[in-house]
């Protein structure tokens, strides 16, 4: 089948899927709170309530940035499963990013602004990560798309060890979980109140939550390729770190960015960059 | 060919002889952009003369000789530096300087100077045709941008006396030399244009006279001076081997063990040019001049020379132990001023450190050396020089707006000057958002770095991923603030309309070559590029030159997104919006929140320098003795490899 068909169904399947997990991570949540939860289709509800009421905008520009945050998120996890280069496609993922923080910060208000710093802050914590992560599954399997990686002879993980530990670790932040969720919160009683999209209403907030969605969908993608020899041995990979990761979100309180910052350049170097030195060394 | 870059290197010096006597403004206004426009004329037809042909070779026209003016002029400079240093009570300048002209006049008069073939004098190919085409157009369109920047700089700052005839005239002399220099054979003749570079730089740097540009300045002279010195011990050593003065042959492929002593000297002449660590220091001090010096000098042309020597050896020192320190020295200090650039707030130094951290790249590419590597180094020195001298100029233009150059004064610039916003986002995008260019250059950089066997492999790769990531933070930074909107009165939107119609030109016809490079950046891979990296190391393949329209698309779209909104932001009428969340205080859009008591306070938004995690004097301080030591050991590696 052409790659460009994967593209397209990604573009389709992913906020489904983005959607039902975080309606899943709704319910697990509340059981692990003692509470029964919202129904698995809650996000989807959400979402629809958000696009039918006001968006209450501070300045004209924070609409597009967002729907480029949007439109280039979908692109990112289009051109991952598409084929596009894996490095190319680790550009295009901080890229995506970036413009959600600049949404935030064009409100030059004090709650978005400082969500949108540490946003930024945490981007610059893992964006290392991925193009490492990346450029060492292209180093060991030869390969430089997503099917070349998953046709590839190379299994991924046994080789990969340290950059799918790390993964575990990063992730927390992409997924923005407790304690690295610094930029925005989703727990009411938090100082940040919510961060950068402290100023995002109705529509506005429906883009953030569904890029989210396509967000989620990309990190399953990325799991996937270290289980390249079986798919679905990759999903289940993924829901356990997705498990942990809830878990971790409500047994802790948020960090410091300082602390983010560095933890997570001191596991990217050590683990991360072990691993590829061990490689270039071995291989 | 020949007497078109005679007439290229000539034509800019006597019209800067010529700027030195008007006083007139109107009159001088008129000269520049005439001039101007012949000197981009004569690089474009000398680039169409060219076409896409194979390096040629010539010497002066109608049999001329050098004789000995190179040694005239080497004394010339001499006796000039001395005056200079005399003058300002300096003395390493001096010693160094008379050391250069002792080497000279000892290979003058002992005779080993060795016989030079007429014909070559000259070397033209197509890395001298595109540092032409850069000159020519880039140069020009900055000198004619000068002309409304000088203006207002000195209406802004009425105690600096002005000396616009020695700052046009400045600016001319070097565009002679950076040509002459780009397309000298012969090392001897390219020393002396290298040494005018440096001497104009020198100048332009203290052109305010005052006691702390002079400093900056003699930084600038003492360091280049040192890469000199470099560069006339090498030419000494090179004298005595066949064919050692000769450029083309001399890099013709993996150079001897006998002749990598003087390539490393030559190599440390080029890192003092591109500034890499640990020489980094004299580019910024370099900021202290006028705007359009650091567009043109200090990141257009004249740090690329330090590149464009290194592009140069390249074929010689690559795979050798030489390349690979080189190659090392320029990726810790790209590592390393990125560092050092988050925790800083004046934007023409983040500037800076951007520059010298994409110099760093250039040499990481150079000192490797593989086709795809170079083809890496040339993009970046293409689209370096469009982006980073758009920005340059821009924010020299906002600076005499706003009357700072702190990054945190630049805030809801998209609200007061909407226009330069506009050309702010393109030359931030053309550097940096947009996967264009500089990105492109860096992915497939990762992707040649993947091929090199070992730890050096490892070790290149996650010094780009943390490099990278670091210039992210940076870019984002200025762009939060480029980016944000408030409401603002009559008055701060009138500012805009001052800003003189060269200005306006020159920004707006490099913020196009931005995005026309971007839109031609297959062709310009392909006919271009291309072909020059896999002559130059001999490749065949070409599957990295193609860029798929994946890919290409992605990029456009990236690049003229955000300037593309700023235009339509700026027309926006419909401004009259919310007011922004303030935990339940009363708030107006410009900014003024209620405090308790009924007294108000305005909102102050300050971006984070990562103080207490990153300390920026420290990490410079480190990064400039790490590179020191691996400087040390390649010039003692250079010698012992003997």
């Amino acid at each position: 089948m052409n790659p460009i068909v994967f593209g397209v169904l990604f573009i389709l399947i992913a906020p489904i899927f983005g959607g039902l997990l975080a309606g899943v991570d709704r319910i697990v949540s509340a059981r692990m709170q003692s509470r029964v939860g919202p129904p698995l289709l809650q996000p989807f509800y959400d979402l629809g309530k958000l696009l039918q009421k006001e968006a209450r905008q501070v300045n004209p520009i924070a609409e597009p940035l967002l729907l480029g945050h949007l439109g280039f998120m979908a692109a990112t996890g289009a051109m991952l499963v598409g084929g596009t280069d894996l490095i190319f496609v680790a550009f295009v993922f901080a890229l995506a990013a970036l413009f959600l923080v600049l949404a935030a910060g064009s409100v030059n208000s004090p709650y978005s602004f400082a969500g949108a710093e540490r946003e930024l802050i945490v981007l610059l914590a893992s964006e290392p990560f991925f193009i490492l992560m990346l450029a060492a599954i292209c180093k060991v399997t030869d390969a430089s798309s997503y099917q070349g990686v998953l046709s590839s002879a190379v299994m991924v993980a046994p080789k990969l060890p340290g950059i799918l530990l790390a993964f575990t670790f990063v992730a927390t932040i992409k997924l923005r979980k407790s304690p690295f969720d610094i930029s925005t919160s989703h727990h009411a009683h938090q100082e940040l109140v919510s961060g950068l999209t402290s100023d995002m209403s109705g529509r506005l907030l429906a883009y953030v939550e569904l890029a989210h969605w396509y967000e989620s969908a990309i990190l399953a993608a990325l799991v996937v390729l270290f289980f390249n020899w079986s798919v679905p041995l990759g999903l289940l990979a993924f829901a356990v770190v997705y498990g942990l990761e809830v878990l971790v979100d409500n047994s802790t309180s948020r960090a410091k960015w300082q602390l983010v910052l560095r933890s997570t350049w001191v596991v990217t170097l050590l683990l991360v960059g072990g691993n590829v030195l061990a490689l270039f060394l071995i291989k | 060919m020949s007497s078109l870059i005679v007439f290229l290197v000539a034509f800019p010096l006597v019209v800067g002889g010529l700027l030195l006597g008007i006083r007139n403004s109107k009159l001088r206004n008129v000269i520049v952009v005439l001039a101007g426009l012949v000197v981009a004329g004569a690089s474009i037809v000398t680039a169409v003369t060219f076409g896409n042909g194979d390096a040629v070779f010539f010497g002066l026209p109608n049999g001329l000789t050098l004789g000995r003016s190179l040694l005239v002029l080497e004394i010339a400079i001499a006796v000039f530096v001395v005056a200079v240093s005399i003058q300002h009570r300096r003395i390493l300048a001096p010693v160094l300087v008379l050391g250069q002209v002792a080497v000279s006049v000892y290979l003058e008069l002992s005779g080993k100077m060795p016989e030079l073939e007429p014909g070559r004098l000259f070397w033209f190919d197509r890395l001298s045709m595109i540092m032409v085409l850069i000159i020519g157009i880039i140069g020009t369109l900055i000198c004619i941008h000068s002309l409304g920047y000088m203006r207002d700089y000195h209406r802004s700052s009425p105690l600096i006396k002005g000396r616009r005839t020695v700052f046009f005239c400045l600016l001319f002399v070097f565009l002679g030399s950076m040509f002459g220099l780009v397309v000298s054979n012969y090392l001897p003749l390219m020393l002396i244009f290298w040494e005018v570079t440096t001497l104009c730089s020198f100048l332009l740097i203290g052109y305010t006279r005052t006691k702390e540009t002079i400093g900056y300045a003699f930084d600038a002279l003492n360091m280049n001076m040192l890469g000199g010195l470099g560069f006339s011990v090498a030419i000494l050593m090179l004298a005595g081997q066949p064919d050692g003065l000769d450029l083309a042959k001399l890099t013709a492929g993996p150079a001897t063990a006998a002749l990598l002593p003087a390539l490393a000297l030559l190599c440390l002449a080029g890192l003092t040019k591109a500034a890499q660590m640990p020489f980094s220091r004299w580019l910024l001090g370099a900021m202290y001049a006028p705007s359009p010096t650091s567009a043109l000098l200090h990141s257009s042309t004249m740090v690329k020379a330090g590149v464009f020597l290194l592009l140069r050896l390249s074929p010689a020192i690559a795979g050798s132990s030489l390349g690979t320190l080189v190659a090392f020295v320029g990726m810790l200090t790209f590592l390393f001023v990125s560092l050092v650039g988050v925790t800083e707030q004046n934007t023409k130094k983040v500037l800076a450190y951007s520059t010298i951290g994409s110099l760093g790249l250039i040499v990481g590419c150079a000192g490797l050396g593989s086709p795809e590597l170079i083809w890496v180094g040339v993009m970046i020195i293409i689209f370096h020089a469009l982006a980073k001298g758009l920005l340059f100029l821009v924010v020299g233009t906002i600076e005499n707006r706003l009357y700072s150059k702190d990054m945190e004064n630049f805030d809801t610039l998209l609200s007061r000057l909407p226009l330069v916003s506009a050309l702010a986002l393109t030359g931030i995008a053309g550097m940096f958002i947009a996967p264009f260019g500089v990105v492109v250059a860096k992915w497939t950089a990762i992707r040649a770095f993947l091929e090199i066997p070992g730890w050096q492999g490892a070790a290149l790769l996650v010094i780009m991923a943390f490099g990278t990531s670091l210039t992210l933070f940076y870019w984002g930074k200025l762009l939060i603030k480029v980016l944000s909107m408030r409401s603002v009165s009559e008055y701060e939107r009138s500012v805009e309309k001052r800003i003189s119609r060269f200005e306006w030109l020159a920004e707006i016809s490099l913020a196009s070559g931005v995005i026309g490079v971007a839109a031609f950046l297959g062709v310009i891979s392909e006919q271009v590029v291309g072909p020059y990296a896999l002559a130059t190391f001999k490749g065949t393949s070409q599957s990295f030159l193609h860029i798929e329209p994946v890919i290409l698309a992605t990029m456009i779209a990236a690049l003229l997104f955000l300037p593309a909104l700023a235009l339509w932001a700026s027309r926006h009428e419909g401004y009259n919006t919310a007011d922004f969340y303030a935990a339940g205080r009363p708030v107006t859009s410009g900014g003024v929140m209620g405090m308790a008591l009924g007294a108000t306070q305005t909102v102050t938004l300050r971006n984070y320098y990562l103080d207490g995690v990153v300390n920026g004097k420290l990490v410079f301080r480190v990064g400039t003795i790490a590179c020191g030591v691996l400087l040390v050991t390649l010039i003692a590696v250079g010698m012992v490899a003997r």
